[in-house]
């Protein structure tokens, strides 16, 4: 028992504490964001601080090298960049937000998430340096410029491109007698029978924290309800979450995994355990992000039986779908400037170093991401499937963001556990969404109290 | 005169650690009880007032209730093995295992006390893994495949798969304790005892229980509010999942606080565990004060 309420325990309660005398100490309530002085700085100079959440060690020498390139072409400013890991971002911005104390450019998952700093008065409004119609707006993909918009304004600047594709083992579809990636769901259902009988597992699944269910959702949802209905319940105030297109969603992701992979051992699977039956050839498919495509390359560490036999495509939509079925599941990455920033125009100098076309090609280059820059993935720096990653994510309509961040957190956590407990037998899809609807039903009476 | 400046000076010297007490012990408790009757999150800054509301959410939601069931369940089978099982073996140890044998035994059962809770927590979720787990392999290659399961995936078994890492973890470090304990009573008493014919079982009924009570209610105490503390183990290997099935006071207040952005409900969930480990401190020192074992 010794050790219980340890180290993670701790930081949490100091972490607590912490925000209890910050909104003790606090009174001024939510207020728009003041108008930050954004244009070019006439002398830079100073100390700016950023804020990340890429401490994982494949990715923090990325940004530890930008931070020093930017200092060394600015040779007054000093970067003072942090990183932390992706879980303990989530509360270390929340403790500073409470307490006032933001750094000057800090990350962000689009959607809700970033929409909270928005309301809060947090993020400064930069529409009119990186609007599309802007000069540093033209060199960024619209649509990631569009994961951070929020009431016609634009918030964020995109730092990366994210999206979620049925990665596959080309040996195991010739093996199995498949000549071509499916069209359809029902194509895939009859895909995945060939596979078992050919001696593989069709899909390789793992749900250990729930997330990876959630992605197959947010596609499955923008596929069968209708654009409008989902942008209204996906908006904290008026979310319901009633149309039958829900329900339906969740149904075939049940038939899909019930038919294409192991439901009952989902939930005691992480991702990546999932990951190795694929990389190992034993599973012929997993739905994984763009982000993680270079796992499957020889330079990720892939062996040959996988590194020389793999290639994507989107999970497909039933046939008659009443959703957008050209919309993508993913989204952006971002940083947002804080609105009570000293060095707001410093802080977007920074930033357009950061995704500069140098900059870009490098982050392509060394960590295998898709930049939103224009023009950023060549023959030189980026291997097939990405480069043909970026031309499809050129022909979607939309991102699907993540549900996990796009709706309020609230309902976001309905809907993970709701599809834990599906998949370990003791919810019906009815009554998965009955949760989500009661949670945004208090979304909404929190919104509007 | 001079007792007075001596107390005054005894005073400045205490001063700093109760100022220090008061700012991170005392002022948090009160004021996490105080933001329990409000409505705020670390984006909007203005915490409105709404009475008992939270309580009302906090009381008429299953999840909470599934995770007060967690701790009483984490509290009584940790009993059962940290304290009951843990005496016996201490005795066993002290009783019938050879002078040199008995260094070696406590070493290997104290070693996996020394371990981080985080890395014990890793090294089980690899264990409980559904296809390439030791303990599923093990099930197999003894015939009892069909017993192989998805422990932590597995909303019935999940719980008591992150409790039994525990006692693995902790049962060392109790029976450790109780040897101690076993160790400070008199030889002659055991041999009093077994010149009246006493058996090994009223030996240890009669002699080795009793005056280990001293030892034992401090593990009880420790034990059960333990339980009402029990965090890390949690996130670590399931984060509450699957479908909330492994929630705990702990993980569920961190994950209303820093996931859900309620704060007030977060600090209300706060305010049960204070109120039920302050409870639990008070039968402790009721307890200890008449339970002191006289030589």
């Amino acid at each position: 028992m010794k050790n219980r309420f340890g180290r993670r325990a701790m930081v949490a309660g100091v972490a607590l504490s912490a925000l209890m005398l910050a909104a003790c100490g606090s009174g001024s309530g939510d207020s728009p964001a003041p108008t930050a002085n954004l244009s070019s700085p006439a002398t830079k100079s100073g100390t700016l601080t950023v804020l990340t959440k890429f401490a994982d060690p494949k990715y923090a020498p990325y940004f530890v090298a930008e931070a020093k390139a930017y200092e060394a072409a600015n040779p007054g400013v000093t970067v003072d960049l942090q990183q932390v890991g992706d879980q303990p971002y989530k509360d270390k911005i929340r403790v500073l937000s409470a307490a006032n104390q933001l750094p000057d450019v800090y990350f962000s998952w689009a959607g809700d998430f970033a929409n909270k700093f928005v309301r809060a008065g947090a993020a400064a409004d930069l529409t009119s340096v990186i609007a599309p119609d802007t000069e540093w707006g033209k060199t960024l993909a619209p649509a990631a410029l569009k994961a951070f918009a929020y009431d016609g304004k634009y918030y964020g600047v995109p730092i990366d491109l994210d999206g979620k594709y049925l990665a596959y083992n080309t040996a195991a579809f010739t093996k199995a007698g498949i000549s071509a990636p499916p069209a359809t769901l029902e194509e895939l259902l009859g895909d995945c029978d060939k596979l078992k009988a050919a001696g593989y597992e069709p899909i390789a699944f793992g749900n250990q924290y729930g997330w990876p269910a959630i992605h197959y959702i947010t596609q499955l949802n923008m596929y069968n309800v209708p654009v409008d209905t989902l942008n209204k319940d996906y908006n904290p105030a008026s979310g319901q979450f009633t149309d039958a297109g829900y329900v339906k969603a969740i149904q075939q992701f049940q038939q899909l995994i019930s038919r294409c992979s192991n439901t009952s051992a989902a939930n005691g699977l992480s991702h990546e355990a999932a990951q190795a039956n694929l990389l190992s050839g034993k599973a012929a498919m997993q739905y994984i992000e763009s982000l993680e495509f270079t796992a499957l390359t020889k330079d990720g560490g892939a062996s040959p039986v996988i590194a020389n036999n793999w290639s994507f495509f989107r999970l497909p939509a039933a046939a008659g779908s009443a959703g957008d079925t050209n919309a993508l599941t993913g989204a952006p990455d971002g940083f947002l400037v804080n609105s009570n920033s000293q060095n707001a125009a410093l802080a977007v100098d920074f930033l357009k170093f950061l995704t500069s076309q140098q900059s870009a090609q490098k982050i392509v280059k060394d960590l295998g991401w898709l930049s939103p820059v224009a023009g950023s993935a060549t023959d030189s720096n980026a291997y097939p499937q990405l480069q043909a990653t970026l031309a499809d994510m050129g022909k979607a309509s939309q991102f699907a963001i993540w549900l996990d961040t796009v709706t309020e957190a609230s309902v976001a956590d309905a809907y993970l556990s709701g599809i834990e407990g599906l998949l370990s037998g003791s919810k019906t899809p009815e009554q998965v969404m009955q949760g989500v609807q009661a949670a945004a039903k208090q979304a909404a009476a929190n919104q509007s109290s | 005169m001079r007792t007075v400046m001596q107390r005054w000076r005894l005073t400045v010297w205490v001063l700093p650690a109760v100022v220090l007490l008061l700012v991170f012990v005392y002022y948090p408790v009160v004021e996490n009880v105080r933001l329990s009757f409000f409505s705020w999150n670390a984006f909007s800054r203005r915490p409105r007032f709404v009475g008992l509301k939270n309580y009302e959410l906090m009381f008429g939601d299953q999840v909470f209730w599934t995770a007060l069931v967690n701790n009483v369940l984490y509290a009584v089978i940790s009993l059962v093995f940290q304290v009951g099982f843990a005496l016996v073996l201490a005795s066993l140890l002290e009783q019938f295992v050879h002078q040199r044998l008995r260094g070696w035994l406590r070493t290997i059962y104290f070693i996996p006390a020394t371990i981080s809770i985080t890395v014990a927590g890793i090294l089980f979720s690899f264990i409980y893994n559904p296809q390439i787990g030791l303990l599923n392999r093990l099930l197999e290659a003894v015939g009892l495949g069909q017993f192989a399961h998805a422990w932590l995936g597995d909303q019935s078994t999940a719980m008591f798969s992150i409790i039994a890492m525990s006692q693995w973890q902790s049962i060392g470090y109790t029976t450790v304790l109780l040897v101690v304990a076993i160790q400070r009573i008199p030889r002659e008493l055991f041999e009093a005892a077994r010149i009246d014919g006493a058996g090994a079982w009223r030996v240890f009924r009669n002699v080795t229980v009793p005056l280990v009570r001293e030892m034992t209610t401090l593990l009880i105490i420790l034990t059960i509010s333990g339980a009402f503390l029990v965090f890390n183990e949690v996130m670590v290997m399931t984060a509450g999942g699957p479908d909330n099935a492994t929630q705990v006071l702990g993980t569920w207040l961190y994950q209303k606080a820093f996931l859900q952005d309620q704060m007030g409900y977060a600090s209300a969930v706060g305010t049960v565990i204070f109120v039920i480990t302050f409870a639990i401190a008070i039968i402790q020192i009721l307890i200890s004060r008449r339970r002191r074992v006289q030589w």
